[in-house]
């Protein structure tokens, strides 16, 4: 029972997790956080300076969670998860654009054909590890950026995705009107709630304690008895599905997809995000991709030179934080209320 | 003074405190009459600020800027003052397309001008499009003007790749002339080619050859031998920004000089500078604004002393002056209709005859692209400049015509 409802746990390379001094302390925060997740982010479009730069922290968070699924809890650092998460975009843009499917089936879509991509990937390269397996996720994801650029009839190639524009979705009661920046942002997170909620769930099972026993000692957790290679490829799905739906997501928001969706630094954001959130924890990926978003957002205003600012930050967070706002913050709490 | 009680005349300060917050509701609700009667003109502007095309960018907003300036000292819409609101969308697609949402949901811009990739305008098209937002690319595209994209709220300021090579290869080419082709292999070099082998089937030239180079390539040198064995008697250049000026330089380094011509679709100002005198000597190519316009045509004359004086001296670029003409004359279209209604302004539009840097503009009814004048320049020697912005030659001003443009029915408009 201790790995289930525990919170915090440090980056997968990281010392072994502090013992916890108060079950009561975190509890709450644990049991609830699906809810009290989702119910933070119902705030959000008040909160900051746009309703379309929300929905991208809603879409961005999901695609962070997806991946803290592989990189956090199984300890599998994938440079490759934008095949993922643009696979997921350009099916839903075709689906609807070309063969005129309703939202939500090309979205069911998308999520289907996001996770047989992450199947084929996952078998190709989950029996390589480390630096290792990161390469190899980084080319098999260019193998798809470059599948998309040539074939140009269906992707738009260089241009990108367009003409696959929702204005709005009919779900037979009612019509939701999706060029309404807040009904999309209700639309948006009612997937991205349902896809916490069962990220929460999955986290909690014994397959959950498995993969973060993978992750704190892969030779003791084979030695336990458990299927280690299948274990990790159903977690490189799983992620793979999330990232899918963040993608699919994406299309609906943009009514775009860009070829840079499935680029290199797409995959890269994704461990920027996750790493500045903290790593492991289940809310951090969503905090990471608050701050890199808001920041890129508000930092571009001011100056040109942005980029600098922006990159000093994750320096400092690399140099100080190296568990993340989130799981820092995570960190505090359970040390104060061990004291008290 | 007593303070518990008021003294004579004086009000107490929970009087004063309600009268204040009474005021303040009043002046809150009251707000939004009195500032919508001058609400200002919100023109949003998405350009990559950051990226390869900064300079671009950069002169772009300079540009811009100014012509809101003069709209403004002219006295704006009858006291409506217009304004520039500069993102930067980064040159990526998805940063654009978030950023235009921004303007257009929060900012609640009246019109969107800008973007600088055939990418990045086609997703702010794809948004405002289905706002109905009025959009005013100022960037190279044959897409944008193809039916698929467009919009009745779609317009097209600058050039596209087949109106400039169409010109280019109406100069360059000759009956007979053997043409070899470096391609950069993406959207953009693809329709330069496209243009340049449609020109010359109609004059009748030989092609010699064409290679694709990778987008952004560094190393040309093994191209450079390939295309040295065609013996060309032109070598054509498609590619834009960096890669045009590290080609032409790799081209002058392997001596294809001294054998064939080299000629570009588009011959940019900052590329030039950033590619030095010597490597772009003699190299022809198109633009559609280049500041020496000022000898013959009055209007880029009095645009170029309104930037000297603004900037210090600085003479405006070619991609500089697509956001003076687009946000000058969409200010024009607002006057004419009186209002910013988009459906006034986008029949303003269409039946505005301009003429406010480079001589008379126009936009075609089916597809909005502007027909305007394509210069064919030719860079010059070092020793024959005059000061450090005269870069080109003007070779020939080809007057904007219809006929240069692909026609609506190829483009898929239906008449």
């Amino acid at each position: 029972m201790q790995t289930l409802d525990q919170t915090v746990v440090d980056a997968p390379t990281a010392r072994p997790a502090l013992p916890r001094r108060s079950p009561i302390a975190t509890d709450a925060l644990s049991r609830w956080r699906a809810p009290l997740s989702i119910l933070a982010l119902l705030a959000l479009p008040f909160l900051l300076p746009s309703q379309a730069l929300a929905v991208n922290v809603l879409i961005y968070g999901l695609y962070a969670v997806g991946y803290n699924l592989l990189y956090g809890y199984t300890g599998l650092l994938s440079f490759g998860h934008a095949a993922f998460f643009g696979t997921g975009a350009y099916v839903t843009g075709i689906a609807i654009g070309t063969y005129g499917l309703h939202p939500l089936a090309a979205m069911a879509l998308a999520v289907v054909v996001a996770s047989g991509l992450a199947l084929a990937l996952g078998a190709l390269s989950i029996r390589s590890r480390g630096i290792y397996f990161a390469m190899v996720t980084l080319a098999l994801a260019q193998l798809v950026y470059y599948v998309a650029l040539q074939a140009s009839t269906w992707t738009g190639g260089e241009n990108g995705l367009r003409g696959f524009t929702v204005t709005t979705i009919d779900l037979g009661i009612v019509s939701l009107d999706i060029l309404n920046p807040l009904t999309k942002y209700l639309f948006v997170l009612a997937f991205v709630g349902a896809a916490l909620a069962l990220i929460s769930r999955i986290l909690a099972s014994p397959f959950g304690a498995v993969i973060e026993a993978i992750r704190e000692n892969e030779t003791r957790a084979r030695a336990c008895g458990f299927d280690v290679e299948r274990t990790k490829l159903l977690a490189f799905v799983l992620s793979g599905l999330f990232c899918g739906l963040a993608g699919a997501l994406s299309a609906i928001h943009l009514s775009i997809v860009p070829l840079d969706s499935l680029a290199y630094h797409t995959s890269g954001t994704a461990v920027v995000m996750t790493l500045v959130g903290g790593a492991g924890t289940f809310f951090g990926p969503f905090v990471g991709a608050l701050t890199v978003l808001v920041l890129e957002d508000v930092l571009s205003l001011w100056t040109p030179h942005w980029q600098l600012a922006l990159g000093s930050v994750f320096i400092l967070f690399v140099l100080f934080m190296p568990r993340g706002l989130w799981g820092t913050a995570l960190a505090r709490l359970t040390a104060f209320r061990g004291r008290a | 003074m007593n303070r518990q009680g008021p003294g004579y005349g004086a009000v107490s300060r929970r009087t004063l405190v309600r009268g204040m917050a009474a005021a303040g509701t009043l002046a809150g609700i009251g707000m939004p009459f009195v500032a919508r009667a001058a609400e200002p003109i919100r023109i949003g502007f998405p350009t990559p600020v950051t990226g390869p095309f900064g300079a671009e960018a950069k002169d772009q907003i300079r540009s811009a800027e100014l012509a809101v300036k003069q709209f403004n000292e002219a006295g704006g819409l009858n006291g409506r003052m217009a304004e520039l609101l500069v993102r930067d969308d980064k040159l990526n697609p998805g940063e654009a397309a978030t950023r235009t949402l921004e303007l257009i949901e929060k900012d609640r811009a009246h019109f969107i001008v800008g973007a600088l990739s055939s990418a990045v305008q086609l997703s702010v098209n794809e948004i405002t499009r289905s706002r109905k937002v009025i959009y005013v690319s100022i960037s190279q595209s044959d897409t944008i003007n193809e039916a698929k994209d467009f919009s009745r709220h779609t317009f097209h300021e600058a050039l596209n790749p087949h109106m400039t090579t169409a010109a280019v290869a109406k100069h360059a080419f000759k009956k007979g002339t053997r043409v070899a082709y470096l391609v950069a292999d993406y959207a953009y070099g693809h329709e330069m080619l496209r243009g340049f082998k449609r020109a010359a089937a109609a004059i009748g030239t030989e092609t010699a050859g064409e290679i694709l180079h990778p987008f952004g390539a560094p190393d040309y040198s093994t191209f450079m031998p390939r295309l040295r064995a065609m013996r060309p008697d032109i070598l054509c250049i498609c590619n834009f920004g960096r890669d045009q000026a590290n080609s032409i330089k790799q081209a002058n380094d392997f001596g294809l000089k001294k054998v064939s011509r080299i000629v570009v679709p588009v011959l940019l100002h900052n590329q030039r500078l950033a590619g030095g005198a010597d490597a772009f000597e003699g190299v022809v190519g198109a633009s559609n604004y280049y500041w020496r316009l000022e000898e013959t045509v009055p209007t880029a004359k009095a645009f170029n002393d309104a930037f000297r004086a603004a900037y210090a001296g600085a003479v405006p670029t070619d991609y500089g002056a697509y956001g003076y003409t687009a946000v000058r004359s969409l200010l024009m279209a607002v006057k004419a209709a009186g209002d910013t209604d988009t459906d006034k302004v986008v029949t303003a539009l269409e039946g505005l005859k301009y003429d406010v840097a480079k001589g008379p503009e126009s936009y075609r009814a089916c597809d909005h692209q502007a027909i305007q004048s394509v210069l064919i320049t030719e860079s010059k020697k070092k020793s024959e400049m005059q000061g450090e912005a005269d870069l080109f030659k003007i070779l020939e001003v080809e007057p904007g015509s219809e006929a240069m443009l692909r026609s609506c029915d190829e483009l898929g408009h239906r008449a």
